[in-house]
């Protein structure tokens, strides 16, 4: 069954057809073609999907899009415009954390979000905020240090 | 010789004395009142289908009335055809494998006359007499109509029959002795109808037939006697089945449905999920998305009418009341176990959130629910083995399994932190308990 949802993604109104149950991730990058949100499991455990709803990290993937309806969806593509997100993207460049990349928009999305709600974290605060995202290449020594860096607001 | 005859009568005395007390009071005599006739009482009409289905055919009457017995549910087996059997009921003393109740004259119920299907859901008799095990519920169903049961015949022969031969029981000694069960059968079913109580209402009377008779909800509800029959003296104190905890259903404040408002017991029964009190999984679940989410809204209602009448019964292994929301940092709360932790926050909490209030659905939210207040944490640790899945009007949701990707030692650890977390006494589950879990779980 198909039916007419609105969602606002990135500030902004959007209108399609989708199942209520289809997950977010599919409506996010199968229909509106936004795919700087990535698959990964499919299964919520490695955090590829991670998109803010009403500012906090979730992962899209299990999100039936009848979930998110009247809530505030902000994707990857739009978390630059956030001061976390800003501070996040900057630190991240500096420090050249991204080795092939594929996980790092979820990275990036549960870093801003830990970033708005404690804004000087510390080991054991990114410990708990960033355990479900998972990097292949093993990037993990400098997400930890990006993070810092983009607290402390302090350069490279 | 007139000691020995003595000796005799005392010992059938005795004998009748200890299976009088064993057996217990009937399901609905807590309710006291003066007993009629179905065919006498005028007040409503307690059996059959709703209102609205009166006029419907008979097929669709037995179709609205299997779904209330939820015979669904047992008699199929994951990815198999509907009703064609094979679910396997892990028992402590080996398995038994539920029946092909399709209309196949060969594997199925395909030559049972109307009496013959009488026979096995009223009193356990199976069609070439053989006794029937419990776990087909007939000691519920008997309190059945002939008119609802032959409905419900009526229903599955409209079915297309198909060819599954169920594998055969693998019950140990003396359990695999089946006509030993015509023994338990005299003594625990009572071979009889619904009987009207005149002090109730018809509503009353109504939930009291869907709950006894058809939806069966003391099999999982009611804790077992001696006999492994339900012990209405502990009428829905709540029981742990096919290792799942099926928790205090009767009217009982601290631990059963006493604090619970009419509007949460109608929506966990017609969607699984009431806000503050979680949603259904395993066992409960499948009674919802099979049987009560079918029901009509006068039925569910009808049913919450009987469940309060049902006296308090304490849970004393449970504790009274559940926890408030958990703080929102990981740094504050409990801290218990430091590898629970580890699981939790790479595995749990980007869907539960660190307070346990969920970021994504109220369906994922843990604060309240009676499974994480549960010291012995046992559908906690089933529900992370299994995974869960609710189906609204909205959509679905689920929680993917775990059981392969984390070890015993990891889902104790995990489950003891988020009892400790969001519920009032943390358990202490072991590797080995989720182990056994695993194993009590149907096929």
């Amino acid at each position: 069954m198909h039916m007419a949802t609105t969602l606002t993604i990135n500030g902004e109104k959007k209108t399609f057809d989708a199942p209520p149950e289809m997950p977010l991730l599919w409506v996010l990058r199968d229909i509106l073609g936004m795919t700087g949100t990535k698959f990964g499991c499919g299964i919520a455990q490695c955090g590829a999907c991670t998109v803010h709803v009403d500012g906090k990290a979730v992962r899209s993937c299990v999100l039936p899009v009848s979930a998110v309806e009247n809530r505030t969806v902000t994707t990857v593509e739009a978390v630059g415009s956030t001061p976390a997100g800003a501070k996040v993207q900057k630190a991240w460049l500096d420090l050249e954390v991204i080795q092939c990349g594929y996980c790092q928009s979820g990275q990036i999305m549960s870093a801003a979000a830990l970033l708005t709600a404690t804004p000087n974290p510390d080991d054991s605060d990114i410990d708990a905020a960033m355990a479900g995202n998972i990097c292949r290449c093993g990037t993990y020594v400098r997400i930890r240090e990006a993070i810092k860096q983009a607290a402390s607001g302090r350069q490279s | 010789m007139r000691i020995f005859a003595s000796l005799v009568v005392i010992a059938v005395v005795a004998m009748a004395v200890g299976v009088w007390y064993i057996r217990g009071p009937h399901p609905l005599d807590f309710a006291g009142g003066a007993k009629v006739a179905l065919a006498d009482y005028r007040a409503g009409k307690p059996t059959g289908v709703p209102a609205s289905l009166e006029k419907a055919s008979l097929i669709e009457r037995g179709e609205y009335l299997a779904k209330a017995a939820d015979c669904m549910v047992c008699h199929t087996k994951p990815g198999e055809k509907e009703y064609s059997g094979g679910l396997g009921f892990k028992l402590p003393f080996g398995t038994l494998y539920s029946t092909n109740i399709t209309p196949d004259k060969e594997t199925g119920i395909g030559n049972y006359s109307d009496q013959d299907f009488l026979n096995a859901v009223q009193r356990g008799t199976r069609h070439d007499g053989a006794q029937l095990y419990p776990a087909m519920p007939y000691t519920s169903y008997t309190y059945m109509t002939d008119d609802d049961v032959l409905a419900v015949k009526a229903y599955l022969f409209s079915l297309p029959p198909v060819r599954a031969k169920a594998p055969d029981n693998t019950l140990s000694f003396p359990f695999n002795q089946r006509w030993a069960m015509m023994f338990w059968s005299v003594v625990f079913n009572p071979d009889t109808r619904f009987t009207p109580d005149t002090s109730k209402s018809p509503e009353w009377n109504r939930g009291a037939y869907l709950a006894e008779a058809l939806a069966h909800c003391g099999e999982c509800h009611t804790p077992r006697n001696l006999g492994f029959a339900l012990d209405n003296r502990k009428k829905f104190a709540g029981a742990v089945t096919a290792g799942w905890r099926a928790f205090n259903i009767s009217s009982d404040k601290a631990t059963g449905l006493g604090n619970w408002r009419d509007e949460d017991l109608i929506a966990y029964l017609s969607v699984g999920h009431a806000p503050g009190h979680g949603s259904a999984s395993g066992p409960m679940g499948e009674a919802v998305d099979r049987s009560f989410s079918q029901f009509a809204p006068e039925d569910i209602r009808a049913i919450v009418a009987y469940l309060r009448s049902v006296p308090p019964q304490p849970s004393p292994d449970l504790p009274a009341g559940t926890a408030p929301v958990a703080p929102a940092s990981h740094r504050d709360g409990v801290t218990a176990d430091a590898r629970g932790k580890k699981v939790f926050a790479s595995a749990c909490v980007s869907c539960h959130g660190w307070s346990g209030e969920s970021p994504v659905s109220p369906m994922a939210t843990l604060t309240g629910t009676w499974a994480v207040n549960d010291p012995a944490a046992i559908n906690v640790a089933q529900i992370v083995l299994s995974g869960t899945k609710r189906h609204t009007p909205d959509g679905a949701l689920s929680m993917p399994a775990f059981g392969n990707a984390y070890t015993d030692d990891e889902i104790a650890a995990v489950a003891n932190y988020v009892t400790a977390r969001f519920g009032t006494k943390g358990s202490t589950l072991t590797a080995r308990d989720v182990a056994e879990l695993r194993e009590q779980t149907a096929e």
